[in-house]
């Protein structure tokens, strides 16, 4: 459907509603193509429209999906989300302030690629065949997951505010495996898919099976560290969850309770939230109808502010303001969260460079089933895979066995001593429930002292 | 329901080898409070239908939020095109399949969607009261869920039937803080373990209200415990926790998809291989798991799978040996069993059927009840209440934390620690095990986040357990 014909499915949905009420439809269309063992194993195209109504009464908020989008469907929805919210608001005012009112400067931006919202399948099944055929060469076999989406969102509510939005996007990526088990992984993303090189991107795979040693295996211990871009992007999207959330930090439970305004990262560490900056997955308003708005995190090392949704600001009070980061209307339990994480770059022109320093230690592509321990420290786990690498003497050497890491992303971006020059934005591409497309922008780094806590025994 | 479906895949005939259609008719309700405050109120309902076909070696999906025969058919277009559109490959054998028929439908004594929402917010608000006092205390939650699926199944294999399940459920939480400390406490845990495939009766059997001081004074109580210290420890497990490790050192490991390298591209591989299956030694002799879709009660219950194969029990390790895994048509056929274990499962009529857990459970033992258990433990610890997991793409390494820890001394529990974590190698780990408690302290949790496919998929799972010791585990991070 083309973004008018969504306001104008919206605000009939808002017809329908009594009272405070905001109107969401989205309209998701999506291909999504895996393989294993150099084979196609799944093929996925989904047409999936959806209207939900947002009731607010006394400050507490309720939320219907319809089934269908007719006038029965939709003042069905609405009629259960007043309902709701009735109920919930006779067990006693809420806090929630309001709806936004119609004085939102949505910005434009490019995230809509007319070509890539074409989402040809036959476009899927070439990549797939670049893949298999470089896999072939290197003596391997390819896997891995080719995917595009045009996702358009529109909103109408009661206050007037009404909009629509659009975002296209793109994510490749491929595992090359041997014989021997050992696998190299590279991923792509991005608004457009003509920037999806498959065939780039299995090269890229396939040469980190190149060293021909058996892989060693790294006891526990601190090491110097070069995370690949994929790696940080994982750390920083949880650092995101765990600092940033202006609900925690409002509840005291937030990693930068009490810390904003100090040092809590090397001079040299800047991250924002940047939903308008090229290369990114850019939107124009978050879930409750609010412009979206560059937001700096940290500055020059120094923690400088959290995110808000409408009803994290109100609980911080203070004269705290949404910031455009709430998930779903009401911001829900779990709070808002930065989706546009912008790591900004350094001086070196690649991972070589940032390991040529390091007399002994680890270069890592990427990151697997990362986890919070001590969120309050912003203490992780995980694994690496796909790719894990002795540094000797200033060179990336013979493969590792994957090893698990348990460390505080801040401090490991206080031991950050330098950053890789060219930014690049990963995304685990998951696209659990309704599609919405996020990634970090970052670039990879050289950090001191990186906690490994155990290794994957033989076999990896 | 079934008249759309039927059509389409007859109108599949001769287009490709094999079409099925499902639709999907759900409707859930989450409520939630937070520090006092009703925090959620969610009915959402949808209903859509997704067909896949499979053309030559390769599958076709396609979704529609219109389950119509205009919706059906232009997914049953797509479908085919995207199949299409892949590298033609040579097709791998299905496990044959006889025709599903008829109508299942889950246990529900008290119909969750019948009680007035008002009720259900009073016993949350209540819980939540019972939480807080304590300025410390900077985050009360309590939340239910109650979910009804209605899903109707046609293939051009002669299958058309239907099933309804329904599932309720509910938990608390407290998040205390002083200091840079912060501690949470939750019951039955925060993997929303108190949900089932039940009516309204498993909200009220949770007793939210009365459990709640307890979860309270223990997340105060964390605040001054001091850290649980490292060491290899003797370690006995309780029964939530024994179903997150068993989730995910042996459920993941044992799904055919994964060890055949089809999962590599995200959820990753396996540590088995196709050739352990029947020799393989996962544990020790105290080690028995079943997969069971025909469990009273079970989130991974079910009538038919949702590619028509029947909901069965299987075996997969017993007195320490592997036996079987879990598989869907195609993976079986791939390894030349002859019958899938049934256990495709998909996230809703949008997402395709893969391989995924039903119902693993740990059998019960001879320890008798945890107090027996503990009292036959001269030196360890008591974890409870999974607080993080990890583990790595072969589910071989994994990391886990939990909520408490209780020193275990001469029998009898003692002090109480904080922050207590522990690490191991599946099959090192599991060998360790040497009791599990009876009978009575077997039960069902659910897990309401195992995510896995692309695109992503998150599946309603339970495990059966009871408390169950371990020896020998790394407690603490090394390095």
């Amino acid at each position: 459907m083309s973004g008018d014909a969504l306001v104008a499915l919206a605000e009939r949905g808002l017809a329908h509603a009594r009272g405070e009420a905001l109107v969401t439809v989205t309209h998701e269309r999506s291909l999504l193509s895996r393989f294993a063992r150099s084979r196609p194993t799944q093929a996925t195209d989904v047409d999936e429209l959806a209207v939900e109504v947002t009731c607010v009464r006394d400050g507490r908020l309720a939320t219907a999906g319809a089934v269908g989008i007719d006038d029965v469907a939709l003042r069905d929805a609405a009629g259960r989300a007043a309902a709701a919210a009735e109920a919930a608001a006779r067990a006693g005012p809420g806090s929630y302030p309001g709806l936004p009112g119609p004085d939102h400067d949505y910005r434009p931006h490019d995230g809509w690629d007319p070509d890539t919202a074409e989402l040809d399948p036959r476009r899927a099944g070439a990549a797939l065949q670049a893949a298999f055929a470089v896999a072939a060469d290197a003596g391997a076999e390819a896997f891995g997951t080719w995917t595009a989406g045009a996702v358009r969102t529109a909103i109408a509510a009661s206050t007037g505010l009404h909009g629509v939005d659009g975002l296209t996007d793109a994510y490749a990526k491929t595992i090359c495996r041997d014989d021997r088990g050992r696998s190299g992984f590279a991923a792509a993303a991005s608004t457009r898919a003509a920037d999806m090189d498959m065939r780039s991107l299995a090269e890229g795979a396939a040469a980190r099976l190149r060293p021909a040693e058996e892989p060693a295996e790294l006891p526990p211990g601190d090491y110097d560290v070069v995370l690949d871009a994929d790696a940080v992007g994982a750390l920083l999207e949880f650092l995101g969850l765990l600092a940033f959330n202006g609900l925690a930090h409002a509840e005291g439970r937030g990693a930068l309770a009490g810390r904003l305004g100090t040092r809590v990262a090397a001079a040299g560490v800047n991250l924002a939230d940047s939903p308008r900056l090229a290369r990114t997955l850019p939107r124009a308003f978050d879930a409750e109808g609010v412009a979206k708005a560059p937001r700096p995190l940290i500055q020059d090392g120094v923690a400088l502010n959290v995110v808000h949704d409408i009803a994290s600001a109100a609980v911080a009070g203070g004269g705290a303001r949404s910031t455009g980061h709430a998930l779903a209307p009401g911001g829900g339990l779990s709070g808002p969260v930065p989706t546009n994480l912008v790591l900004a770059g350094g001086g070196a022109a690649s991972v070589e460079e940032l390991a040529a320093p390091i007399e002994r230690g680890i270069y890592v592509t990427r990151l697997w089933y990362v986890n919070a321990v001590d969120p309050k420290h912003t203490v992780l786990t995980g694994m690496t895979r796909d790719g894990t690498f002795l540094i000797e003497d200033g060179r990336i050497a013979r493969p590792l066995r994957d090893v698990r890491f348990t460390d505080s992303v801040l401090r490991l971006l206080d031991g950050t001593e330098a950053l890789g020059a060219h930014p690049r934005l990963v995304t685990e591409g998951e696209f659990y429930g309704r599609r919405f497309a996020s990634g970090v922008l970052c670039p990879p780094l050289r950090a001191r002292g990186w906690r490994v806590t155990g290794a994957t025994p033989g076999g990896a | 329901m079934l008249d759309v479906l039927v059509e389409t895949v007859d109108r599949a005939v001769g287009r490709c080898d094999y079409a099925d259609a499902r639709r999907v008719v759900r409707a859930r309700e989450r409520l939630a409070t937070r520090n006092g405050e009703v925090e959620t109120a969610a009915v959402e309902e949808s209903d859509g239908v997704g067909v896949r076909v499979r053309v030559g070696g390769a599958w076709g999906f396609a979704s529609s939020s219109d389950p119509g025969p205009a919706g059906a058919q232009d997914a049953l277009r797509r479908a085919l095109a995207v199949a299409e559109s892949q590298p033609a490959v040579a097709p791998t054998p299905l496990a044959p399949a006889p025709p599903a028929r008829g109508h299942w439908q889950g246990p529900c004594e008290r119909d969750p969607f019948a009680i007035p929402v008002e009720r259900k917010l009073e016993l949350l608000l209540s819980a939540d009261a019972a939480l807080r006092g304590d300025p410390r205390i900077v985050r009360t939650q309590a939340r239910c869920l109650s979910l009804r699926t209605t899903t109707a199944f046609a293939s051009t294999d002669g299958g058309a039937c239907t099933q309804t399940r329904t599932e309720c459920g509910g938990g608390i939480l407290a998040a205390a803080v002083e200091a840079d400390e912060l501690q949470v406490r939750s019951w039955p845990g925060e993997h929303d373990g108190g949900v089932a495939g039940a009516g309204w009766e498993q909200v009220e059997a949770l007793r939210l209200v009365e459990e709640a001081p307890r979860v309270a004074e223990e997340a105060i109580a964390l605040l001054a415990a001091p850290d649980c210290p490292a060491g290899v420890r003797t370690v006995v497990l309780h029964g939530e926790q024994v179903g997150l490790q068993l989730h995910e050192s042996i459920g993941h490991a044992l799904e055919l998809d994964r060890i055949l390298g089809g999962e590599l591209s995200y959820a990753g591989g396996s540590w088995v291989g196709p050739g352990d299956l029947g020799s393989l030694r996962y544990g020790s002799e105290a080690l028995g798991v079943t997969a069971d879709a025909t469990l009273p009660g079970g989130l991974g219950s079910f009538g038919w799978d949702d590619e028509g194969v029947p909901g069965q029990r299987l075996e997969l390790i017993r007195s320490g040996r592997l036996l079987g895994a879990l598989s869907s048509r195609e993976s079986a056929g791939a390894v030349g069993l002859d019958s899938s274990g049934g256990c495709a499962r998909a996230d809703g009529h949008s997402r395709q059927a893969i391989v995924r857990m039903t119902n693993v459970s740990l059998d019960p033992g001879d320890a008798g009840s945890l107090a027996d258990l503990v009292a036959d433990t001269d030196d360890g610890l008591y974890l409870e209440t999974n607080r993080s997991w990890s583990i790595d793409d072969r589910r071989l390494h994994f990391q886990f934390a939990t909520e408490v820890a209780r020193e275990i001394r001469s029998g009898e529990l003692g002090r109480l620690y904080r922050n207590p974590s522990y690490a191991g190698i599946t099959p090192r780990f599991w060998g360790g095990l040497d009791a599990v408690c009876g009978g009575d302290e077997w039960r069902l949790w659910g897990l309401l986040n195992c995510g896995k496919g692309e695109p992503g998929q998150v599946m309603h799972v339970s495990h059966g357990t009871a408390p169950a010791r371990f020896r020998d585990v790394q407690v603490g991070v090394a390095g």
